[in-house]
């Protein structure tokens, strides 16, 4: 790998730096892996695989759990609507009559006064 | 390339002998960039694990088995980031921070159970430790890149996903700090 594209920095400081980098890449050497080193690496993937199940798995149950709750929620809430109807069985023309039965009374009632 | 596309590919694909195959191959350079990343060898493997960790689980986003290197040298330096920080966070709530590897150069120093070029080669590190240490983390994994490891600019654009000039840069102000640290070092001793 080229140690070629470095920039230029004033004064002898910088030299030594340059120096150093070099002395400090020889004083550490790549090390040698101990033989827990792969054992260690696969019970670490084991570990994250059974973390990421169970995780899903609560999920999962907490999701069931939702759904559950809200069919329960649903199965109580229909048949209390269904007593109550909605809609009128009468025709529009009587419900509107039924809303304004008192009008007309009015009308007779302020005629009277004068 | 250490290994052939094709075992990567394999091991993309969720082989799990391919996979130990790459982490073999990857395995000894791994660990000495980390070692000179942190800079602590008792805590060398435990990283490199990580490495290769987020590696197995993120092998199937890699688009091409060619860019597998500079993928693997990018989770190096997340890993060695994130050992880093968290190294900060803890040392700045203990009082003395010797590494292992420190307290045992002192012990044999001590117990004249170290040759002369151990001794120098210890010295060397702790120097640069000592210097690293003082900027930030950033400025610490970019130059033992460059410098250290020496890894030329078109590969640290692709390990940081930054253009040549930002690169520049950015070494430009982390040889300054660095400088800066080197020569306060300098008028301390």
């Amino acid at each position: 790998m080229d140690r070629m594209n470095r920039q230029p920095l004033p004064g002898n400081e910088a030299d030594k730096l340059e120096s150093l980098w070099a002395k400090y890449r020889e004083a550490c050497p790549d090390p040698e892996s101990s033989a827990n080193f792969m054992p260690l690496l696969w019970q670490k993937i084991e570990a994250r695989r059974v973390e990421t199940t169970s995780v899903f798995r609560h999920m999962a149950q907490a999701w069931a759990v939702a759904a559950l709750a809200l069919t329960l929620i649903i199965a109580v809430l229909i048949p209390r609507l269904q007593k109550e109807p909605i809609y009128s069985a009468n025709t529009y023309v009587e419900v509107l009559d039924e809303a304004h039965a008192n009008d007309a009374v009015d009308l007779l009632a302020g005629g009277e006064v004068e | 390339m250490l290994v052939d596309f094709a075992l990567i590919e394999r091991a993309r694909s969720g082989d799990d002998s391919a996979f130990s195959q790459v982490v073999q191959a990857y395995k000894k350079r791994i660990l000495g960039t980390i070692a000179r990343l942190i800079g602590r060898p008792e805590d060398v493997e435990d990283v490199g694990q990580e490495v290769f960790l987020r590696l197995y689980y993120s092998l199937e986003q890699l688009r091409t088995a060619e860019v597998f290197e500079p993928w693997l040298y990018r989770l190096t330096v997340n890993a060695a980031y994130d050992y880093l920080r968290r190294q900060r966070r803890r040392r700045e709530s203990r009082m003395s921070d010797l590494s292992e590897q420190q307290v045992m150069m002192a012990d044999a120093a001590a117990g004249g159970k170290l040759s002369e070029e151990e001794q120098r080669r210890g010295k060397v590190r702790e120097h640069v430790q000592a210097l690293l240490e003082k900027v930030s983390e950033e400025d610490r994994i970019l130059l033992t890149l460059k410098e250290v490891e020496g890894l030329s600019l078109k590969e640290l654009e692709k390990i940081y996903g930054v253009n040549e000039n930002a690169l520049k840069v950015r070494l430009f102000r982390a040889r300054q700090r660095v400088l800066k640290a080197h020569e306060l070092q300098a008028e301390q001793l």
